[in-house]
């Protein structure tokens, strides 16, 4: 498209002042990390840390367990990505390439489940989970998360199967695969792409947790998750905001790099289907 | 394979089933009733049932009885409706409602606003445009919980960001304590739930906009048209789909949201930032009236099946 000199200059400008306000919380959550307590009370604020200070990240890190809530963090996601994507795979796949009695019941319901609240689910777990002594452990996470995480994946999955020609599968069989062999064989080696966007997606779901952890880990202080872990350093005496910032990029820098490496995947999993 | 050419013979017939059983092949074809479906969604079946079905059941059940703090291990208590009536008579649940309507309108409102702008905004044609895509969707990369962090720090009474800017561009001229005073405690949640959301919209809007032809638009300008009626008549028709789920999803999303609330403000000060999800938590987990609470919980679930059944009926394609 033609763009005379003084538009695209406008252009220019209105994208950069839009980003740059959008964008700045973010950077002055690491401006605040950097930042002594005393420039963090100066007024008027100081939007550049005259010496940054890195030595803030160190004394955190030493400090909280932040490697430890990092691993469970992580531990959590992989445990409940890895329940869901196996259910959710099969099943995906059933409902794109079946007709199965129920089934498009059931496909319906697994999609209103993604608007269940958490917090109305929380409480029947909770009981559950006490109740088979599950409270305090990860893998109530574990569990927690799937329910939050397979109304997503089946979905997602169903629709990536969709995309794929069934000719391949017929190909397969014709050369003498057997259904769960074209599919095994086949299908799910050309769905890499799909499953691994899917997994991620799913992965950063279950990162992103707060309520579930918040309400069967509080007492039990080793399995903290990082989200749980970063809310207990908010206002336990005056809260010291360039510790807490510190400690929350570290907690924010995994899914950040996964966003921008992988923006791509992310979106594509997010906007499945909408454009149709 | 001659078993299952046997089995599919039970399924209804069709002209291409014939061919294939003269192949002698099962050609799979998608529409054909199979075990092998049937096997492949038990586990699912299975794990929707326990995690979610069942779950559900005793939220419902908990929700017909006085009880405390829930206890699966011992005899259910006699069945009655009184945690419903003492909600509908309670002014708490009708002030929650209020808040979470007015969050749920302010919200989604702001996020289409600043969502759809972006939006337009970096689907222009200009060097660099990736960068600006990235830059303008990475609130929606940050948990909840680390915005909760950033904002909290910016609405902070004394030394916070906010509160310098308000005094210094003079819409104030004294420090707003955004903690402890409903109204700024409201403005302060739903700041962050726009910048958290809207980049959802965003993201949205940019794939529909993809979605359109740069036919339709060249065609539009040798017919004539101007900048305004392409974007009345092609951008906006086009858009009209995604952008009814979008707005479905992002409500649903404000109407259930705990954490963001949770950790900023606790639902305070009195009540205005207690949403239906923060209530349903604190009589849960704070009071334990865990009947109680499943009945909030319950009503909440009601209004999201509502919306998702809307939305089912509008456009199932386009949900997943």
């Amino acid at each position: 498209m033609y763009q005379t000199t003084p538009q695209k200059i406008r252009l220019y400008a209105g994208v950069a002042i839009v980003c740059a306000i959008l964008v700045f919380p973010i950077y002055w959550l690491f401006v605040t990390a950097l930042s002594t307590t005393a420039e963090l009370k100066a007024l008027p604020p100081s939007f550049w840390p005259e010496v940054a200070q890195w030595g803030t990240f160190a004394k955190v890190w030493g400090e909280r367990p932040i490697l430890h809530w990092l691993m469970n963090s992580t531990l959590a996601a992989a445990g409940s990505v890895t329940l869901s994507m196996i259910v959710s795979v099969l099943a995906g796949y059933s409902l794109s390439r079946f007709r199965v009695r129920g089934g498009n019941e059931l496909g319906l319901f697994i999609l209103t489940a993604k608007m269940l609240p958490a917090t109305l689910l929380v409480i029947p777990l909770f009981s559950i989970f006490r109740n088979v002594g599950l409270i305090g452990s990860i893998w109530s996470l574990v569990i927690a998360h799937s329910t939050l995480i397979i109304p997503f994946t089946t979905w997602m999955l169903k629709g990536y199967f969709d995309t794929i020609p069934r000719e391949l599968e017929q190909a397969a069989m014709v050369d003498g695969c057997s259904p769960m062999g074209a599919m095994v064989r086949v299908i799910l080696p050309v769905a890499t792409p799909g499953l691994a966007a899917t997994a991620l997606y799913a992965f950063v779901l279950s990162w992103a947790d707060y309520a579930y952890a918040r309400t069967f880990l509080i007492n039990a202080q080793d399995n903290w998750t990082a989200n749980l872990g970063i809310t207990t350093m908010k206002g336990e005496y005056v809260t010291d905001w360039n510790e807490i910032s510190a400690a929350a990029v570290f907690v924010a820098i995994p899914i950040l790099l996964i966003y921008m490496f992988l923006e791509r995947y992310l979106v594509g999993g997010l906007t499945a289907g909408a454009e149709k | 394979m001659p078993s299952q050419t046997t089995h599919s013979s039970a399924a209804p017939g069709s002209v291409s089933r014939r061919t294939s059983a003269r192949f002698g092949l099962n050609l799979a074809r998608p529409s054909r009733q199979h075990w092998l479906g049937y096997i492949l969604l038990a586990p699912a079946v299975v794990m929707v049932a326990l995690i979610i079905v069942y779950p559900l059941f005793v939220s419902l059940d908990l929700s017909f009885q006085k009880v405390g703090l829930a206890r699966l291990d011992l005899p259910r208590k006699p069945f009655t409706t009184v945690n419903y009536e003492r909600l509908f008579t309670s002014p708490e649940f009708w002030l929650a409602c209020w808040v979470t309507f007015r969050l749920v309108f302010t919200v989604t409102v702001c996020c289409f606003v600043v969502g759809l702008g972006t939006a337009l905004l970096v689907n222009q044609n200009f060097r660099g445009r990736k960068a600006a895509r990235l830059l303008v969707a990475l609130p929606w990369a940050i948990p909840e919980v680390i915005a909760v962090v950033i904002f909290a720090w910016i609405f902070d009474s004394t030394f916070g960001l906010m509160n310098w800017l308000f005094i210094t561009i003079g819409l104030t001229d004294s420090m707003i304590n955004w903690y402890s005073q409903p109204e700024p405690a409201f403005w302060m949640v739903a700041i962050t739930m726009i910048w958290k959301g809207y980049p959802f919209v965003s993201i949205m809007t940019l794939a529909g906009l993809q979605s359109i032809p740069s036919d339709f638009y060249a065609a539009a300008k040798v017919d004539g048209a101007n900048a305004w009626q392409r974007f009345r008549w092609i951008t906006i028709p086009v858009l009209m789909p995604v952008l009814g789920v979008t707005m479905v999803l992002v409500m649903l999303w404000v109407f259930r949201d705990f954490s963001i609330i949770k950790v900023m403000t606790d639902g305070g000060p009195v009540g205005a930032t207690t949403t239906l999800s923060i209530m349903t938590y604190e009589q849960a987990f704070g009071f334990f009236n865990m009947g109680y609470a499943s009945a909030v919980g319950v009503i909440t679930l009601v209004f999201c099946v509502v919306a998702s059944a809307l939305m089912i009926g509008r456009q199932t394609k386009s949900m997943y």
